[in-house]
Parts: C-alpha cells; sequence; structure tokens
C-alpha cells in the first residue's frame, strides 16, 4: 500500500509537469490550429535561463520571473516571426516551421548552456514523510502550482470574452472576423499563454527532474501524448491526460518494467488515436477534424 | 571539431626510429578521438575533451614527437551507438587517422569495436565493461574493468559482513552483465544479487526502481550508473528514507555526481580511481605526482578540478603518444607496443597490458572513497 501510495504520488507531480506542457499545446491549437513542436522547448529554456541566473548571483524567484517572462518573449518573437508571416497556414506546415524553431532552440541552448544536464534549487528545499510515502516540498509546489495555471487557463478560454473570442477564431475564422476579432492578435495572445505555460513547467520540474538543452523532446512529447488524450483542445483534458500519462508510467515501471516506462506514452497515443481520436475525455461533438 | 597543432620543424627524419616498412612518414601524425560530448554521456565526454585538448596544447608546446606535427581530430557520438560507429568510420577511412581514441561509454565503443578490428586500426576506449577489450586484437581501454571494480566492491562487502545485494543498474552496455558478474566473483564469500532493478542513462525519475529496491531488502544496495543518472538516483534512495548503506561504481567519479546527489551522497561509498583523492594520497604513493601536475595544469587551463574521466583520457592520450614516438606509425607496431606496455604510470592506475589483457590495470588502481561535506574522501581500508 506503501508503495502504491508512494508511486501514485510520484506520477502526479510527473503528471503535473506533462499537463502544463500539454496546456502549451492547447492554447495555441484552439486557436489557430497550429501544432508547436517548441512547447517542449520552451520548459527546457526556461529551466536553463533560471539555473544560469541563480548561478550568476540572482535571487530563486527573481531568476524564476526572469526565466518565465524570457521565455514568454521567445514564443511571443517565434509566433512574429515564423507563424505570423505564413498566409496559409495548416497544421502540417505548422509542425514543419516548429520542428524547425525547436531544432534552432536546442542548438543555441547547447551552445550557449553546454551538453551538461543539471537541477534548478527547489523552492523549499527537503521534504518530509507521512504514512512511509516520502514527499518533496518541491513536489507539492509542482502540484499546487500546476493546479492553478491550469484553473486560470481554463477559466481564461472558458469563462471571459477575451478567451472566446480567441477559441471563436479556431472555429469560425471568418465569422470571428467579421465580429471583430482580430486573428493575428488572437494567435500572438495564444503564444503568449503557451510560452509562459511552458516556461513555468520548466522552473517547476527543474530542480526534481533536471535540465539540459535536450530535455525538451521528452518533455514535449510526453506533453503532446497528454494533450492528445484530451483530443488537443480541451484544457481539462489536457490537465487529466498529463496526470493520467504520469501515474501510469510510474506504475509500469514500479510494477511490470522500468524498461517500458517510455513505451507507455506512445503505446497509449496509438491507442487513442485509433480507438478515440476526439481524446478519451473529450465529447464526440468536440471533435473539430 | 579539429584541433590543429602546427609542426615546428619541417624536417621529417623518420619520426622515433623503426616506423614499419609500410607506415606514413609524411605530414601529421593523426589522432582521432570519438567522445561522448552530447547526450547522456556528456559528464564523460566533455571532461575527456578538455583533457585531450590540454595534452594536445602542451605536446604542440614541445615540438610534437620528434618534431612531427601530432594532429587531434575530435568527434561527437552524442552519446549514441550509430553516431559511434558513423565517426569511427570517418576517423579511420577519411580523415585516416593512425590511432582512435574513444568512445566514453561502453555501448559506443562496442559499436567501434568490429570497425577497429576489421580497418587494423589501433584503438583505446575510455570506457568499462571488459566485453570492450575482450579477445580482441586491435582494441584497449584505460577505465578500469568493471570485474576489478566488482571484485574491489565485493571485498569491502564481506569485510562489512553483508551479503544480499540489491542492483540498479544502467540499461545500456555499461550495466550489461553487471548482476552476473556480482554473482559470480562474491560466490566465493557467499555474496549474491537479490534484486535488480534498471534505469535509462537520460532518466530523470527513480521512484519505482527504488521503491522496489527498498521492498527487496537486502544488506547493501549498489547504483550503477554514470551521472547525472547515478546521482539522481541516489537523491531519490535517500529521499525515500531508506537507510540501507549504499554503494555506488566507478561510473561517478565527477564533480556532476557531488552537485546532482547533494547531501544524499554522504556515507556512499564508491571505488573510483585516485585522481579524486589525490590531495589525501601518501606522499610515497607511485602515482602521486603525475596525479598532481595533471590536476595543476589542469585546473589553470578550465577553472575547475578534472574527473577520473579526464583520467581515463589522459592515460588514452599518454599510451597513444608513447606507442607512437616508440614506434612511428605503423598500425602493427603500435598494436604490438601497447600489448607490452608494463608498469606505465597513469592517472587511472599503473598499466600493465598483455595480449590476454588489453586494460591493464588490477583491482589495486581504484580507491575506496566516500562523501563527507560533500567532498570526495578515502575510506580507511585495507586496500587504500
Amino acid at each position: 500500500m506503501t508503495d502504491l501510495l508512494q508511486l501514485l504520488f510520484a506520477g502526479l507531480s510527473q503528471g503535473a509537469v506533462y499537463a502544463l506542457v500539454a496546456i502549451g499545446f492547447v492554447a495555441i491549437f484552439t486557436v489557430s490550429g497550429v501544432i508547436n513542436l517548441a512547447q517542449g522547448e520552451f520548459a527546457a529554456l526556461a529551466g536553463l535561463v533560471a539555473i544560469s541566473a541563480v548561478g550568476s548571483g540572482l535571487p530563486l524567484l527573481a531568476a524564476v520571473v526572469l526565466a518565465v517572462v524570457s521565455v514568454a518573449l521567445v514564443a511571443v518573437i517565434m509566433e512574429r516571426l515564423v507563424i505570423f508571416p505564413v498566409k496559409r497556414m495548416t497544421t502540417l506546415v505548422s509542425l514543419i516551421l516548429t520542428l524547425g524553431v525547436s531544432t534552432g532552440l536546442k542548438a543555441l541552448m547547447l551552445l550557449v548552456y553546454g551538453p551538461n544536464a543539471e537541477g534548478l534549487t527547489p523552492l523549499t528545499p527537503g521534504g518530509f514523510s507521512v504514512a512511509g510515502v516520502s514527499i518533496r516540498y518541491q513536489e507539492l509546489w509542482i502540484l499546487l502550482i500546476a493546479g492553478l495555471v491550469s484553473l486560470a487557463v481554463y477559466w481564461f478560454y472558458e469563462r471571459t470574452l477575451a478567451g472566446k473570442s480567441l477559441r471563436a477564431c479556431a472555429e469560425q475564422p471568418v465569422a470571428a472576423r467579421l465580429v471583430g476579432i482580430s486573428l493575428t492578435k488572437a494567435s500572438l495572445i495564444s503564444f503568449l499563454i503557451a510560452g509562459t505555460v511552458g516556461a513555468i513547467a520548466g522552473v517547476l520540474a527543474s530542480p526534481i527532474y533536471f535540465t539540459s538543452w535536450e530535455s525538451g523532446l521528452t518533455l514535449g512529447l510526453k506533453g503532446f501524448v497528454a494533450a492528445t488524450l484530451g483530443g488537443l483542445i480541451s484544457v481539462r483534458g489536457a490537465v487529466l491526460g498529463g496526470l493520467l500519462l504520469g501515474v501510469l508510467e510510474t506504475l509500469t515501471a514500479g510494477y511490470i518494467s522500468t524498461g517500458l516506462r517510455d513505451a507507455v506514452a506512445f503505446l497509449l497515443l496509438i491507442i487513442v488515436l485509433v480507438a478515440r481520436p476526439a481524446g478519451i475525455f473529450g465529447r464526440t461533438a468536440e471533435a473539430r477534424v | 571539431m579539429t584541433l590543429s597543432l602546427a609542426a615546428c620543424a619541417e624536417s621529417d627524419d623518420g619520426g622515433g626510429g623503426g616506423g614499419g616498412a609500410g607506415a606514413d612518414e609524411t605530414g601529421p601524425i593523426k589522432i582521432g578521438a570519438v567522445l561522448d560530448i552530447t547526450g547522456a554521456g556528456a559528464s564523460l565526454g566533455v571532461p575527456e575533451r578538455q583533457a585531450l585538448e590540454l595534452l594536445a596544447g602542451q605536446l604542440e608546446e614541445e615540438g610534437g614527437i620528434d618534431g612531427r606535427e601530432v594532429e587531434l581530430i575530435i568527434e561527437d557520438n552524442q552519446s549514441t551507438e550509430d553516431g559511434a560507429a558513423k565517426a569511427m568510420n570517418k576517423l579511420v577511412n577519411e580523415d585516416e587517422v593512425d590511432i582512435v581514441l574513444g568512445a566514453s561509454r561502453t555501448g559506443p565503443s562496442l559499436a567501434m569495436r568490429p570497425i577497429a578490428e576489421s580497418t587494423e586500426t589501433p584503438m583505446i576506449s575510455l570506457a568499462a565493461n571488459q566485453a570492450i577489450v575482450e579477445g580482441s586484437e586491435w582494441v584497449f581501454k584505460t577505465a578500469q574493468n568493471d570485474r576489478v571494480v566488482i571484485e574491489r566492491m565485493i571485498d569491502y562487502m564481506a569485510e562489512q559482513g553483508w551479503t544480499t545485494v540489491g542492483l540498479a543498474r544502467d540499461a545500456s552496455g555499461f550495466g550489461e552483465g553487471v548482476a552476473e558478474m556480482f554473482d559470480e566473483i562474491g560466490a566465493e564469500q557467499g555474496i549474491s544479487v537479490v534484486a535488480t532493478e534498471k534505469f535509462a542513462p537520460d532518466a530523470t525519475d527513480f521512484t519505482a526502481q527504488m521503491v522496489n529496491l527498498r521492498d527487496a531488502g537486502a544488506d547493501v544496495n549498489v547504483i550503477w550508473g554514470i551521472p547525472p543518472a547515478a546521482g539522481l538516483a541516489q537523491r531519490a534512495y535517500d529521499q525515500l528514507g531508506i537507510e540501507t548503506p549504499v554503494m555506488q561504481s566507478h561510473g561517478i567519479g565527477n564533480q556532476v555526481f557531488l552537485d546532482t546527489a547533494g547531501d544524499a551522497a554522504e556515507g556512499m561509498v564508491a571505488p573510483l580511481g585516485r585522481l579524486v583523492v589525490a590531495d589525501q594520497l601518501p606522499a610515497d604513493d607511485p602515482q602521486k605526482e603525475i596525479i598532481t601536475s595533471f590536476i595543476d595544469d589542469y585546473t589553470a587551463e578550465y577553472g575547475a578540478g578534472p574527473s577520473t574521466f579526464s583520467g581515463h583520457a589522459y592515460d588514452a592520450w599518454q599510451l597513444a603518444i608513447d606507442a607512437l614516438s616508440e614506434e612511428g606509425t605503423d598500425p602493427q607496431a603500435i598494436r604490438e607496443h601497447l600489448e607490452g606496455v608494463t608498469d606505465f604510470t597513469g592517472i587511472s592506475g599503473i598499466f600493465t597490458m598483455t595480449p590476454e589483457d588489453h586494460a591493464g590495470l588490477p583491482k589495486e588502481a581504484l580507491a575506496l572513497v566516500t562523501v563527507e561535506g560533500g567532498q570526495w574522501k578515502l575510506v580507511p581500508d585495507e586496500g587504500n
């Protein structure tokens, strides 16, 4: 029982990180149909910026803020330089473009920060033990902040006029423009959100899971799988998908074989794409393909 | 990534005398290196590259080998097997190097071995697994064999009265065969592995493996991997509050391990090269002088101390230079020279190679080391 709880907890905190990355995918996809393969790199870059800022003497919180702001800026610049100029954006074109950005960002991070993996200082070091289950304070921070961020993004897209008008761009682009919603502004805002959320995932995960120039690849893939579990258009689905993926991975590693751990995500992806392309949590009515 | 060393003398007076009949005696001597500079092995490959570049620079200042220019060509295998094979092919076929150093880890080294054997190119690997040199003709290595490491660990376990071992090992080539070897060498002392867990070299979450080790309830647990994974595993172990003593392999001899494991490393015991405890070695230690001068040079160049991995690169370079300056560039002569190396004092130990043993280091090459206050500390033990 203790083992199960321990594994569940480890899976949830890992899953919360996947969930945040997944929200980034959803934030952009719902607005412009773009699948942003550089989403994982946002997280890696934020971790590296924060680590080097702490290394050069900045207080932890300032370093975290600096990392989130600069990655959000990178996301916005990326949108303006790579996505905005394309006249007829399709999901396929977006995959190729953002894969290019992802490769470029990786090369840049390798160049600037070197090849070694490092961890950021935890927000609160140490941990405690409840009923034989060890819990790190950082894991609580991950769960708490991931929860708050998910709620905020959910509330924005589902409950505010600005958020709804963003979603309108994807569902009825012409009608949205007719009622005065700016498509280009919407796309920019969606990248701003994705960059911010990805960066938060990066700085939260770094103290436990470490960051290197290439850690964005796995994180991005897992986040994408999580987002797909939720049908790519639902924030709630992305969060549930992330948590589910994290827990399944840890349970597989604990009870079946550690070698299968990374296979879980992709097995799940195949099953979902074949059996329920709209996502396991999504209503079929939400399918937009 | 080519570091070209200018020749100090243009004249070619035949090298170090006695180069084989077919050897190319003109132009620069070429040394190739295939290292895990990016990817999971970066914490090994980067210091190795730095050590090689430092040594190549020093050799250039001395005027090369008998006035002949020595060119060092470093390739990054990105910690992958196919990357290593590709790099090896390039070095052998395009650059036509005289000897190849690397790779940093077992898997990539094993991928290079058949190329070295079929093209008859001398190769000195920097990795640990004995399989790299077992039965080889052209391949040598400088890192202590996993077998002697395990012998050293078994000695310590027997001394402590431990008989059951829980093992969490690297799932790549480095960890291959380790559990079997523990059982084989430990059989005499009644020591055996009761649980084996694996982790990918780039894994980041170790909760599952460590929970299973905890349940196995062995006398001692062994984490067999390289940083940062080995350090993160050590952290997970400590974080789960497991009280059982833990030992690590010789794969952790760098600052990255201390940084990633942090406080969790305190009290852990590992057999490592003497480099990490150079300041604690007795004055009459035969390796002390060579280690200290390498540390001084390396620190002066890079502002931080070397790791045991840069020591493996140092040894491979010195063995190569020794062979090249004695024998010229004839591959067969180089191979025979390396096979006959006797009492060659290096950073990782004192090498004596034979046609059967292409690794050349006994278990005495390893010191038992622990971590105290974030620093490596020599363990008071009869073998040290």
